[in-house]
């Protein structure tokens, strides 16, 4: 074991709704500083897979390790399941997850959402928690909307502020699923700025999205997703610019 | 305040059945009202937010007997419901002797008992469809970001539940209001039972329930004009920016 | 087996007196609800006015006091009327209110108000393409209504009209308050003859559930008729 455990790791995740096997075992490995980027068509299963890496959905085989700890699980009656629930929820509290539709808490205003967790999961003091917000809207850009509700912003400043909600918890890892996917055009700019910038800072994402300019751009790994199969994976110099599987040429074709 | 009484007084003085007399009945009638509404919403309310939350469960044991409580409570007339524990609680043999007699010996008790259990079973399932309402999103990012199953319900489920519910709840109160004037048949002296008491005496019907028709009519708008200043100020959030 | 003391058969008659109440009073509502959104949709101011007093003042008002105005003060209404017409025209008649006409009226003039409003509601989802197409092919705006949006419309107002009857049927216990001998007021003399309150409470209120349960299942099959064309494509 290495001296600084791996900030995520998941083996052989296989996920089946009800007789389909939607995921037929998938692997990751997620390194400090990683930016892994997961495409593939939709139905292929990329979504479920990031899902399944903070427990939203139940994998029905496969480990997954938290910064080297590893996720109990036991068998039930009705599958199987997190043996300890608490366990899970301080995994979860290191996986900050940014949704497709922002998923922003509608009672709460901007700067409520993201003190939320901080204050009620990792019990940070409040002046503290709120003072951080406000550093983190100011890089996202939107110190003058701490105060608005969610349905008062657009959904490009929805998104950018989940972002922040998601920085607040100072996580190991940060999920992206389809982050850009419910913007329009003109709003996905914006948003895929403050994640480059993420990138370049350092972090550590896994990010599954349709916008191959970034995957080719930013990303340290893309992985290629097929019927939920690893169809190919590499530098995305390597995959996208030099695609061997013809299904993965077919997919990358409208972009020539 | 004397000269407000004299006035009063003479305005009355050609009338003979809007005496200072009859419309003290009124106003210990109002406050009867008021306080057996408010009392029983406000039990009701307190017995419905867990009954609720039990009803969303997902464990049949838990699920199922509040189910059957609503149901009861909601698909039978209210009067009945008093009925049955106002001479419920009459009959049972030797009640009269026991301390519980000092307490329920007065009809208000009863009465409370039979609103609160009444308005309890709608206000659950009325919460209940605000809790199912909630958007699966919120719930999944309350999951992602590591809340447990009861921090999300007290920071994010329940929170945005009350808001969802408050027209329906404000429909309830106006409901309660009115289902309350059946206080009178069980011999309490509510508003309606000081309208029915002042018809009874003067043998007047249009001046006795015309009278007491517009108090309840107030009454009913001050409800409308609370809830509907408490929805604009709650569910602002909701409206999207003009 | 509950031992009803030998009531049975008067409950049973009281429960005929709740349903055909109801069911009467469930007549003159649609009627009242249908002319109430006509004429909360009419451009006539008066019409509008009208109507809106009207479903204001039902709704703002004790179902209760409302009833014993319309009873007590009905009579006294009508023996004013007769009055008048002995001394002016020398004609001598005597009309007794009769509480199941009363409550008829009252529980019909209730609820018309609260069938207003979901009728309105109704024939305001009817999508005005249906109504124009019905014009473009020549219907008389008599024919439109009858053939497009009435059926149209009672598929939005079933369920508000399966709610308000199920909220009628439970006002029907108040008629036993103004004398009318219901299920809940032969009940309440039971109760008190027998001191068994829980023997003829509890049974009026299966009796209550069964009738509530029975008409869940018709207005689902309603439903399923007025669906019709509206499910979803397979």
């Amino acid at each position: 074991m290495a001296a600084t455990p791996i900030p995520l790791e998941v083996r052989n995740i296989t996920k089946r709704f009800g007789d389909t096997e939607v995921l037929k075992g998938l692997s990751l490995q997620a390194h400090k500083g990683d930016v892994i980027t997961l495409i593939g068509a939709s139905g292929s299963g990329k979504s479920t897979f990031l899902r399944c890496m903070n427990l939203l959905e139940q994998p029905n085989e496969g480990d997954l390790i938290v910064h080297g700890e590893e996720i109990r699980f036991k068998t039930t009656k009705h599958g199987r399941e997190p043996a300890d629930w608490r366990q899970v929820v301080n995994m979860r509290a290191k996986l900050s997850m940014v949704f497709q539709s922002f998923n922003l808490w509608a009672h709460m205003t901007l700067l409520e959402n993201i003190i939320e967790a901080p204050i009620h999961v990792l019990k940070k003091p409040k002046a503290e928690a709120v003072e951080h917000a406000h550093a983190l809207l100011e890089r996202v850009g939107l110190s003058h909307r701490a105060n608005a509700y969610p349905a008062q912003m657009s959904g490009g400043q929805q998104q950018r502020g989940a972002i922040a909600r998601a920085l607040a918890m100072d996580p190991e890892v940060m999920l992206f699923d389809e982050p850009t996917s419910a913007l329009d055009p003109e709003l996905v700019g914006d948003v895929l700025k403050v994640m480059r910038d993420l990138a370049d800072e350092g972090r550590t994402m896994v990010v599954v999205t349709h916008e191959m300019s970034f995957a080719r751009d930013v990303s340290s790994q893309v992985i290629y997703l097929h019927e939920g199969r690893v169809e190919e994976a590499g530098r995305p110099t390597e995959v996208l610019e030099n695609p061997q599987s013809p299904r993965l040429k077919q997919f990358l074709a409208p972009n020539y | 305040m004397d000269a407000l009484m004299t006035q009063l007084e003479a305005l009355l003085a050609d009338n003979s059945i809007f005496t200072l007399q009859t419309l003290s009945y009124y106003t210990e009638g109002l406050t009867v009202t008021v306080q057996l509404v408010f009392l029983s919403l406000l039990i009701g309310l307190v017995l419905a937010v867990p009954l609720a939350i039990g009803r969303s469960s997902k464990r049949g044991w838990i699920k199922w007997p509040i189910f059957a409580y609503t149901y009861v409570f909601r698909g039978t007339p209210l009067l009945i419901q008093l009925y049955l524990i106002y001479y419920g609680v009459v009959f049972v043999d030797g009640i009269q002797e026991t301390w519980l007699w000092v307490i329920l010996e007065d009809p208000f008790m009863p009465a409370l008992i039979a609103f609160t259990l009444n308005t309890a079973a709608y206000t659950t399932e009325i919460f209940r469809g605000a809790i199912k309402s909630t958007p699966k999103g919120e719930i999944e990012a309350a999951r992602a970001y590591g809340m447990s199953t009861n921090l999300m319900l007290r920071r994010v489920v329940l929170p945005s539940a009350f808001r969802r519910a408050l027209p329906a709840y404000g429909n309830e109160v106006i409901f309660m209001l009115h289902a309350s004037a059946i206080a009178s048949v069980v011999t309490i002296m509510d508003l309606t039972g000081a309208a029915r008491f002042v018809y009874a005496r003067f043998y007047a019907p249009f001046e006795a329930f015309l009278f007491v028709a517009a108090i309840y009519l107030c009454l009913t708008f001050a409800i409308l004009y609370f809830f509907r200043y408490l929805e604009k100020k709650l569910l602002a959030h909701l409206q999207p920016m003009s | 087996m509950i031992d009803l003391h030998g009531y049975g058969p008067r409950l049973l008659e009281g429960a005929g007196v709740t349903l055909s109440l109801a069911l009467l009073s469930l007549l003159v509502a649609i009627l009242l609800g249908l002319l109430t959104a006509t004429a909360k949709m009419s451009r006539s101011w008066v019409a509008h006015r009208t109507a809106t007093l009207y479903t204001t003042i039902i709704r703002g008002v004790p179902d209760l006091v409302l009833m014993m105005l319309l009873f007590f003060g009905g009579q006294i209404g009508v023996n004013i009327f007769t009055d008048w017409l002995y001394y002016q025209f020398d004609i001598d008649i005597f009309i007794n209110i009769n509480e199941f006409v009363a409550g008829v009226v009252t529980i019909g003039l209730i609820f018309g108000a609260y069938m207003g409003e979901t009728f309105r509601g109704a024939f305001m989802a009817v999508e005005h393409g249906q109504i124009e197409a019905g014009k473009a092919y020549g219907m008389s705006n008599a024919l439109v209504f009858r053939r497009i949006r009435f059926p149209q419309m009672m598929r939005h107002a079933l369920p508000g009209l399966s709610n308000n009857w199920m909220v009628l049927l439970k006002t029907t216990a108040l008629v036993s308050v103004i004398g009318l001998s219901d299920m809940v007021r032969i009940a309440a003399e039971a109760s008190k003859a027998t001191r068994e309150p829980f023997t003829f409470m509890i049974t009026v209120a299966l009796i209550y559930l069964l009738i509530a349960s029975a008409s869940e299942w018709f207005f689902a099959r309603l439903q399923k008729r007025y669906d019709i064309g509206y499910g979803e494509a397979d």
